[in-house]
């Protein structure tokens, strides 16, 4: 290249100036160096201060040279053109000498500038390395805490504890010689056994799995055999039948008839269950034949079981409808007034609603009449109910006077003391009332059945008289305790009304039946008659004069039956009122007389009167007659014609007496006159 | 019409019959006790129940105090009558005579201190007793009644001194005349007898049946009640109520009352009387009425005056009859009101 440039320069150099170099020094470096002519080489060598200096020397030659032109110019002569000549030639060679300086000037910036960029260059790299380095030291810290905060994943299983493991491990796991003190060692050892354990037990989960399966199988077997089973039972059920009728004992019937308990509501279910087991009881206790069912008390259930079944829909339905149907009432009964008292009646309906099922138990006694109870539950108001119906082997006349005792109305009216069965037994019922308009339940009485104590018992119901009970609790204890009384007192009660309905029949002719083993109690003539047996009212009873010390003490309620027996012997006429307690032999019936004979006598006035009364009344404990002790009222009856006998033939001036007579001395108070 | 109906209460059988019980109860005879302040009171079942007159008449009374402290079974046939000494109350009725220590009778299941029977002609029937009567100065008492017999019985041996008869039916009542002594019966064959108790002979025989003026046929002949002041004698019952005077043996003064009397008796200047009909009867000695005041029983057997000066604030006077109720008059002129068994 230099070469080069210098053969270049030779050309210009020659071809520009021909003229001598004045002042060149570079000629004479020319001439030294031979050939070529390096002006690199004269920059390195040349002092830049120095050419400055030379450079500034020659712009001041050049300008002095240009004035003297100038003014040689301006002059003007001949000698000036060869002074201008040579001064031109002197700022030629000046001109010269400003482009070598030019030149040079040029090289060594060139030269700066490649050194610059050199450096430059170099400044670049170890930049650029200075950059990668600390990229790599950047990463690998990177890399290094990235190694540091790794966790590995067998740091999240839960190895066994340090102790369990040196413990269980087998030696050549654990090597404890070597994780003793090796962390690291120790972990991995660890880690060995943890796969091992989970290795043998995963073998075990497999091996159960499949005895799993196994055990499936053999049960899908078993039951394919007992459902196949079931049909064959049923059909020697059926088969067995006529054998069942045959020998009485009518297991498949019985089991028909729990199946259809199971849809009694709580109350009849407990019922159900207890008069069953009292009737079996009672015929194991009876009879020493092979146990059959006490013929005496049999259990039924009626009604629709679908329906009872239906009450169990959900409920959700109902609601629904019962709104709607409640906002279309609202909305009439604004417009038409009528429609209230049909939707009162409606809502009354709902609330003394029955339930389908009931169950009907009959009784019978021993001169084979039958009492037939139906019960029922009524759903709203939790209460039982019961009808009940006598029927006898042989049709009966009933007599006047007797239409009431038999009556299904009052047949069972105070079973138990005060348990009339006109008002609802469950306090709560009340408020249920009163939202519908109910004032009693008395007035539905005849429709739905009484509501006595005694069956509220029998279903196992029991209502505290302070508190409204919410829940139904049917309580099993409370119906067993009470059923066996219940139905001694039934078939008594059923009895005694039986006989006092024979007794009226002959009572109403004037015959006072007197059977043949109470007769002892009186003497054998007995003169006085009964000429009247009729019924009164409970308001005529209480308006009598002679009754009112028994109205006073309480004994004639209204759920008492009231008689008046009229009882002659020739002009003396003895009225007899008779207060008839449904519980009637057990309870006496009270007696209040009233003589008409020389005068009206009763209690008051006369102590005879008084003494025939508590004769009769208190005293009735030996006209029981033998038990049953359904003979008292005509005992009773008898009695008192023996006594008006006596009276009559003890009072003095007497008209009518006939002859001495025995006196039953013990029995008369001591003041009487005798 | 506006009747107010009685609480009809639901009635057992028990209640039922306590219920007739008491309607049927008639209470024979009362005594008081020596303190004056409780009341004995006999029915016809038997029963003595013992009152409280302090209690009943003290301010603070309530319902309670109108029933009787203690009642008990003392015979088993009705009590006809009682008197109290100052220590026992005897009670007699079925044939026995009974004595209760009046410290102990208070006490429930309180016994008998000693029974006796009066020796009696036939064994077959033992006939009631309808009267006693105490004579102090002898320390005795005389029993009669049903075996038409006066039985005298010394109170510290119990023994039986005397039998006086001479009446030929039951004796119903005994009246004892301080001076003699003398005892009088009456009985139900109308006459009324005088008896010596020293000679044990019958001193004097009124047969009141047999005097027009009071004989009333048509109510018997029978002499229910007698009282004695010395010298006179008021006796009453089938025949009128008569006051007599004893030594001429003459009825005086004629009561002009239809019923028969059960009882009688002098106080002070009265005579007051009870029977049949719920008054009792204020008689002056002249033969007027002054008062008839009400009780509750429909018929009155017996009145008692308690006198004793022991508790003078409850001195009333209480009578029984047909009842279960004694009627208290702490003021002869109204009852104040009743206790009942």
């Amino acid at each position: 290249m230099s070469s080069e440039s210098s053969k270049k320069r030779k050309p210009k150099v020659i071809r520009s100036d021909g003229a001598p170099a004045e002042g060149k020094r570079n000629r004479s470096d020319m001439e030294q160096e031979g050939k070529y002519y390096s002006e690199e080489a004269e920059v390195d060598l040349r002092d830049p201060g120095r050419d400055y200096e030379l450079y500034k020397y020659t712009c001041q030659e050049l300008q002095r040279l240009m004035a003297e032109i100038q003014d040689l110019k301006s002059r003007g002569g001949k000698d000036v053109a060869i002074e201008i000549e040579e001064r031109r030639i002197q700022s030629c060679v000046h001109f010269m000498t400003l482009k070598k300086l030019n030149r040079l000037a040029h090289i060594r910036l060139k030269k700066g500038r490649d050194q610059t960029h050199e450096a430059k260059q170099k400044v670049d790299a170890y930049h650029l390395q200075l950059q990668n380095l600390l990229y790599e030291v950047m990463h690998l810290q990177k890399e290094i805490t990235k190694c540091l905060e790794f966790k590995s994943k067998h740091e999240e299983i839960d190895l066994v504890s340090l102790e369990e493991f040196y413990k269980e491990a087998p030696a050549d796991i654990s090597k404890a010689e070597v994780t003793m003190g090796d962390p690291h060692q120790q972990t991995l050892a660890r880690l060995d056994w943890e796969l091992e354990q989970r290795k043998r037990l995963a073998e075990k989960y497999r091996d159960s799995l499949s005895n799993k399966e196994k055990i499936l199988k053999e049960i899908e077997v078993k039951k394919e055999y007992l459902s196949s089973l079931q049909p064959r039972l049923n059909s020697i059920m059926q088969a067995s039948l006529p054998v069942q009728e045959y020998l009485f004992m009518p297991f498949d019937q019985a089991h028909k008839q729990y199946e259809t308990a199971r849809h009694l509501p709580p109350p009849l279910y407990v019922l159900f269950v207890q008069a069953t087991a009292y009737g079996q009881a009672c015929a194991h206790m009876k009879s020493s034949q092979p146990p059959r069912q006490d013929k005496t008390l049999s259990v039924a259930i009626e009604g629709s079981v679908d329906e009872a079944k239906a009450l169990f829909k959900p409920p959700d339905d109902s609601q629904d409808d019962e709104s709607d149907s409640d906002a279309e009432e609202e909305q009439t009964t604004k417009r038409r007034r009528p429609t209230l008292g049909v939707q009162l009646d409606d809502k009354r309906k709902e609330m003394l609603k029955r339930h389908p099922l009931s169950v009907m138990v009959d009784l019978k006694c021993k001169d084979d009449s039958v009492l037939h109870l139906t019960f029922y539950y009524l759903m709203n108001l939790n209460i039982l109910t019961v009808k009940a119906k006598v029927t006898t082997a042989t049709e009966l006349i009933t007599p006047i006077s007797a239409g009431d005792l038999l009556s299904p109305d009052s047949v069972l009216s105070c079973l138990y003391p005060g348990d009339h069965g006109k008002k609802t037994p469950n306090p709560a019922n009340q408020y249920q009332f009163d939202k519908v308009g109910i004032l009693t339940l008395r007035d539905y009485v005849l429709d739905l059945g009484h509501p006595y104590l005694w069956v509220q018992k029998l279903g196992g119901l029991h209502f505290p008289k302070e508190q409204p009970q919410h829940t139904v609790i049917a309580d099993h204890s409370l119906s067993a305790s009470h059923m066996e009384t219940t139905m001694k007192l039934l078939k008594t009660r059923v009895q005694s009304r039986l006989a006092l309905h024979k007794q009226f029949a002959s009572l109403e002719h004037g015959i006072v039946p007197v059977t043949s083993d109470c007769q002892y109690l009186f003497p054998a003539k007995v003169v006085s008659r009964l000429v009247k047996w009729v019924t009164i009212a409970h308001e005529d009873y209480v308006e009598l004069h002679f009754t009112k010390d028994i109205v006073e003490a309480g004994l004639a309620g209204d759920t008492n039956l009231y008689y008046m027996a009229l009882i002659e012997r020739g002009t003396a006429k003895l009225q007899a009122a008779v207060v008839l307690n449904p519980g009637y032999s057990s309870i006496p019936p009270v007696f209040q007389l009233c003589l008409n004979w020389k005068g009206e006598k009763t209690n008051s006035n006369d102590d005879n009167i008084r003494a025939m009364e508590s004769e009769v009344n208190v005293c009735y404990k030996e006209l029981c007659g033998p038990r049953p002790s359904h003979q008292l009222l005509t005992n009773q009856l008898q009695r008192l014609c023996v006594l008006l006998d006596v009276y009559l033939e003890t009072e003095s001036h007497d008209d009518t007496v006939e002859g001495p007579k025995e006196f039953p001395q013990e029995k008369m108070c001591l003041r009487l006159f005798r | 019409m506006d009747r107010i109906t009685p609480l009809t209460v639901p009635l057992g059988q028990a209640e039922v019959f306590q219920a007739l019980q008491r309607l049927h109860m008639t209470i024979f005879s009362q005594s008081v006790s020596p303190c004056g302040k409780f009341l004995a009171a006999g029915n016809n079942y038997g029963q003595i129940a013992i009152f409280s007159l302090s209690a009943a008449l003290s301010s603070e009374a309530k319902e309670e105090s109108k029933k009787p402290v203690v009642t008990f079974q003392a015979h088993d046939g009705p009590v006809y009558s009682m008197v109290s000494t100052d220590r026992h109350l005897l009670s007699a009725g079925d044939g026995e005579v009974k004595a209760w220590l009046w410290a102990e009778i208070l006490k429930k299941g309180c016994k008998e201190m000693w029974r006796r029977q009066p020796p009696y002609r036939t064994s077959l029937e033992v006939p009631e007793i309808n009267a006693l009567l105490l004579v102090p100065k002898e320390n005795s008492l005389i029993l009669a009644g049903g075996d038409c017999q006066l039985h005298t019985m010394d109170l510290e041996t119990g023994a039986f001194t005397r039998a006086l008869r001479g009446h030929t039916d039951y004796i119903h009542c005994l009246a004892l005349r301080e001076r003699s002594p003398e005892v009088l019966s009456g009985g139900e064959d109308g006459a009324v007898r005088l008896w010596d108790l020293r000679t044990a002979k019958e001193a004097q025989t009124i047969e009141v049946y047999k005097h027009e003026e009071c004989s009333r046929p048509h109510n018997g002949r029978w002499i229910g009640c007698l009282a004695t002041d010395s010298d006179w004698m008021v006796c009453g019952g089938g025949p009128a109520l008569t006051l007599w005077h004893l030594r001429s043996s003459t009825p005086t003064t004629i009561f002009p009352m239809r019923a028969p009397q059960k009882h009688v008796t002098f106080y002070q200047d009265l005579i007051l009387s009870a029977g049949q009909g719920h008054c009792i009867n204020h008689w002056q000695l002249s033969g007027e009425l002054k008062a008839q005041v009400p009780g509750s029983s429909p018929g009155l057997l017996s009145l008692s005056l308690n006198q004793q000066p022991a508790a003078p604030e409850c001195k009333v006077l209480t009578a029984a009859g047909n009842s279960c109720r004694v009627d208290v008059f702490t003021n002869l002129g109204y009852r104040a009101f009743s206790l009942s068994f």
